[in-house]
């Protein structure tokens, strides 16, 4: 009997010394499905680098700062939150990063969009690359934004932090569908509007992220007409008419000449939503982002309509 | 003029073609009329829509507000483009001639976008004088590099799509950096006739009447004009002048409609020639008669795009329609029509040489072997020149740099070869892959390929691309059956392949959102997506067929000569000239593939050559080839460098030299 102990017990320490010598290794490579099958990860993604914004603001709301991110001054005017770091390195346009930046921020893990597929090789010799696709004008968008961040996560390992995050958009969506149902009403449809230039407008349906995003905040989207990609509809004014009975928020940044000429036309003027001062503005957002845009635009929409309608 | 009178006189006693034709348009434009008023008319309160609407009805408001001046605009607009068309080909005494061929509208549209994008709002007020300064130098460039030269015909047209192609690309590259906006521009781009109240109208028809009652007023004196500069000034009209006023004229009312409605091609271009063919000759006849075809025409057409657009989805922009319409219009045109006299050996340059040959030649070898050395070594980083040194990283760095030089020199000398033949076989100076239109239709493929059909592999779009390429060249065969006699027909065809392509991309654009971008950069001929395999496959493809055109460069001198016998193919070309047209197209396709189909490269290099004195067929192919590659090579050099971290087409920096090549050229000739 000892001698059978004597002789089990160094092969169990040895095989729980290989055990725990091997496991960080073995049971942990990290396995991420994308546009190109798996993507597998020796440990979590400590150098991220972005080449699009939506990537850009969930991996900053995880609590990383991207080491190099794609056109940072247009994200300044476009995304606005949350604030980009410190210190990065900036790889030019969004539809040609600079490889040779890219190569120079020594990143773990490159974020992309299959929109800039042709140059998936490219960026995979400099670090892998995680390809997410953000619309496919099926799912809406809001979905697949809380996919890819669920997705960048898991490759960063911030899994919990991320769960805690989505689980607190989803309160707040929740309280803040409330607040707007108690601020202008339970039937009110909400239009969520984009101007084009002072003829052409653009009008999200339920697929987009706006949205998507108002039908997790269960406050009902007017806009149920043609949508193309990206879920929006686009037309002259009169494509408004239908849903002039609604609420009508536009988004920003518009320019001002647009604004002015737009808002004083005789066919603006005699929309339902302008007679019946239902007209609201929304500050800064980015419509086509990701869990912390959708966030925003939830916090923005519903702020906007509690302090009221535009004068 | 006797009988161009009698053969007037004669139409208007049987039927007045003319007439018929604007007739029926009026009759179509009548009927668009009464389909748009009928539920105003059926209703008896037609008097109160148009005139005071009621504020309260949805439906009158937008009648009152929308539906009307967008008719109104389209009428304008194509009355405008059209008289301005008019106008500039009676002047220039080219039936090619109009605000769209010669640069004009490019040059208001670079303007306007430049304008919109980058000045303050406090310049707003010289918006207008802005734009119309774009048109008038666009116009003056074109004018300058086709001037004394002596098939002035033809080079009005060469040059005209030289500086088009050179500030729409411009236009795409500040786009490029505003991409936010991309959607709005590109709506406006493509000729956006939507309207949100009279404002437009009231910008563009004072505008426009002012410039039409100046036209015709000196549209007498313009009928001694068409007869020649000869005849105009023994006659005594003080031609220059007047030739400038009426020009500004024209570009005037131009600058206005496209800085209300955008780039509405063709109008300019299709009404007045067809009116011509029809047989009118009389400037003042045509100039009349544009004014309401043009109109009724494009009443017509944007009635067929609002019935489009109320199908749902994106909207189609009525100027890229009437480019749908327009350009095979000038294929039919082109069949129809015998047009300009070919007098091809216009490009006659002194034979002393600035330096022998064979020192040009190892200058451009030393300068090739340098340049490589310094493009994969020196870069810029924003703050100053970088130069690699060596690090872990440095390997990679320097096959991501040689992937991209290789493929820009590769591109440069498969173009330079393919320019080389299609000008040696079709015997004109002027021939270059890009301008017959193989490059644009490869790149149509692919992004039809890309943006429509959903395919995202680079190997699955150069095949498709390839085959586009080569299949156009087929269909440039078949539309060129005599073009070893007439080798503009040619470039004119290409011409019009360029402008169904320059449609169909403004369309896809409109279409596409964040892929925007990337066709964009790409169109613009960007070697950022090639990798070495495509490189090697290229320029393999490259040599071979370089080594088959030098061993071929007897008959090819013979083809050149015009004393080529070999047995006719039954289309009017000899099967040697059509294996070479087919040399030539697989080169361009297979040079588009690697990096985009824009660089005048193909009209640059086997010209410059030539210039240089490589006048025998397998010099000049060597010395094209020599001329294209260091080319590329500086342009790549400055694309990756110039704006760091953002990386700029290639293909535009190449165009840019290109351009500033034919510039410095016409300047030399004065």
């Amino acid at each position: 009997m000892n001698i059978l102990r004597a002789l089990v017990c160094p092969v169990l320490l040895c095989a729980a010394i290989i055990a725990t010598s091997i496991s960080p290794a073995l049971a942990d490579p990290i396995e991420i499905e994308h546009e190109r099958g798996i993507l597998r990860l020796d440990g979590p993604a400590k150098r991220v680098a972005t080449i699009n914004w939506s990537f850009t603001e969930s991996v900053i709301a995880l609590g990383l700062d991207p080491v190099a991110i794609a056109d940072p001054q247009d994200y300044v005017d476009w995304v606005a939150k949350p604030d980009l770091p410190e210190s990065f390195v900036d790889l030019g346009q969004r539809a040609s990063p600079n490889l040779e930046a890219l190569r120079a921020s020594k990143p773990d893990l490159i974020i992309s969009v299959p929109d800039i597929g042709m140059a998936y090789e490219k960026l995979a010799e400099i670090a892998p690359v995680l390809e997410l696709r953000l619309f496919d004008g099926k799912t809406p968008a809001f979905e697949t934004a809380r996919e890819v961040f669920g997705k960048i996560a898991k490759a960063t390992g911030r899994e919990a932090e991320a769960q805690a995050y989505l689980a607190d958009v989803d309160q707040k969506m929740i309280d803040y569908g409330k607040r707007i149902k108690t601020a202008i009403g339970p039937d009110q449809k909400i239009n969520v509007v984009f101007f084009f230039d002072e003829s052409n407008v653009g009008i999200f349906a339920d697929i987009s992220l706006p949205g998507s995003v108002m039908t997790a905040m269960n406050v009902p989207i007017a806009y149920d007409g043609e949508v193309n990609k990206w879920g929006f509809g686009r037309g002259g004014l009169e494509i408004l008419a239908p849903y002039a009975k609604e609420t009508l928020v536009y988004t920003n940044p518009v320019p001002d000449v647009v604004l002015d000429k737009l808002l004083n036309s005789p066919m603006w003027k005699v929309m339902d939503f302008t007679r019946n001062n239902r007209v609201y503005e929304l500050p800064v957002v980015w419509a086509y982002g990701g869990v912390p845009s959708a966030l925003r635009f939830a916090r923005l929409l519903t702020e906007t309509i509690e302090s009221g309608p535009q004068q | 003029m006797s009988t161009a009178t009698a053969r007037n006189a004669d139409l208007r006693g049987t039927l007045s073609l003319p007439a018929v034709l604007t007739g029926i348009l009026g009759v179509l434009a009548l009927a668009v009329l009464v389909i748009d008023f009928w539920p105003y008319l059926a209703s008896g309160n037609i008097s109160q829509a148009l005139f005071s609407p009621d504020e309260t009805d949805f439906d009158q408001i937008l009648f009152h507000f929308s539906t009307l001046p967008r008719v109104a605009m389209a009428f304008l607009c194509g009355a405008g483009l059209a008289l301005a068309g008019a106008a500039i080909q009676t002047v220039l005494r080219n039936p090619l001639a109009s605000p769209t061929t010669l640069g004009v509208g490019a040059g208001v549209e670079f303007a306007l976008t430049l304008f919109v994008l980058l000045a303050p709002a406090s310049l707003a007020i010289f918006q207008e004088a802005f734009a119309l300064a774009g048109g008038l130098i666009a116009l003056g460039a074109v004018y300058l590099i086709a001037a004394n030269r002596g098939n002035a015909t033809l080079w009005l047209i060469l040059a005209g799509m030289i500086v088009n192609l050179l500030l729409q690309s411009g236009s795409q590259i500040i786009l490029l950096f505003n991409e936010q906006y991309l959607q709005s521009i590109f709506m406006w781009g493509a000729g956006d006739l939507a309207q949100n109240g009279w404002d437009d109208t009231e910008f563009v028809w004072p505008r426009v009447l002012t410039g039409m009652i100046a036209i015709l007023a000196l549209s007498r004196p313009l009928d001694l004009l068409a007869l020649g500069d000869d005849t105009a000034s023994s006659l005594g009209a003080k031609v220059t002048v007047l030739r400038l006023l009426i020009l500004g004229l024209a570009v005037f009312i131009t600058a206005s409609v496209i800085s209300a409605a955008g780039m509405i091609g063709f109008v300019g271009l299709a009404i007045p020639a067809a009116l011509r063919i029809a047989g009118l000759s009389r400037s003042r006849d045509l100039m009349i008669y544009s004014v309401f075809t043009g109109g009724f025409a494009l009443l017509i057409v944007d009635f067929l795009v609002r019935q489009f657009n109320t199908l749902g989805g994106d909207p189609l922009p009525t100027g890229a329609a009437t480019a749908l319409f327009g350009a095979p219009f000038i294929i039919f045109m082109l069949l129809k029509a015998r047009i300009m006299p070919g007098n091809q050996n216009d490009d006659q340059h002194s034979d002393q040489q600035i330096v022998s040959k064979t020192t040009l030649s190892i200058a451009l070898a030393a300068s090739l072997v340098i340049g490589v050395v310094f493009s994969l070594l020196v870069s810029l980083d924003g703050s100053g020149f970088v130069i690699l040194r060596w690090q872990d990283s440095s390997l990679d760095i320097l096959i991501g740099r040689s992937e991209r030089t290789f493929a820009a020199m590769i591109c440069g000398a498969a173009l330079a070869v393919s320019g080389t033949l299609i000008q040696r076989v079709g015997r004109n100076p002027l021939a270059s892959p890009e301008i017959t239109g193989v490059s644009s239709a490869t790149a149509l493929a692919m992004i039809l390929a890309l943006a429509v059909f959903g395919f995202g592999q680079r190997a699955e779009l150069m095949v498709i691309g390839a085959a586009g390429g080569i299949a156009s060249l087929f269909v440039l065969l078949a539309l060129c059956r005599k073009f070893t006699h007439a080798p503009h027909y040619m470039l004119l065809n290409g011409l019009a392949m360029t402008a169904i392509l320059g449609a169909m991309v403004r369309i896809v654009l409109t279409r596409s959102g964040t892929q925007t971008s990337m066709l964009m950069s790409w169109l613009a001929g960007t070697t950022y997506f090639t990798n070495m395999n495509e490189v090697m496959i290229v320029a393999g493809v490259t040599g071979i067929l370089l080594v088959v055109a030098i061993a071929l460069r007897r008959p090819l001198e013979l083809a050149s000569l015009g004393t080529d016998q070999s047995i006719s193919l039954g289309l009017g070309i000899s099967g040697f000239q059509f294996a070479m047209m087919l040399l030539a197209a697989i080169l361009a396709a297979s040079a588009t593939l690697l990096v985009g189909p824009l660089s005048f490269v193909g009209l640059m290099a086997p010209h410059l050559a030539r210039v240089a004195g490589y006048r025998l067929a397998g010099g000049h192919l060597l010395g094209a080839v020599l001329i294209g590659v260091n080319v590329m090579m500086v342009a790549e050099w400055l694309a990756r460098n110039m704006i760091y971290p953002a990386q700029l087409p290639t293909g535009l920096i190449a165009a840019l030299i290109g351009t500033g090549y034919f510039l410095i050229l016409a300047a030399r000739k004065r």
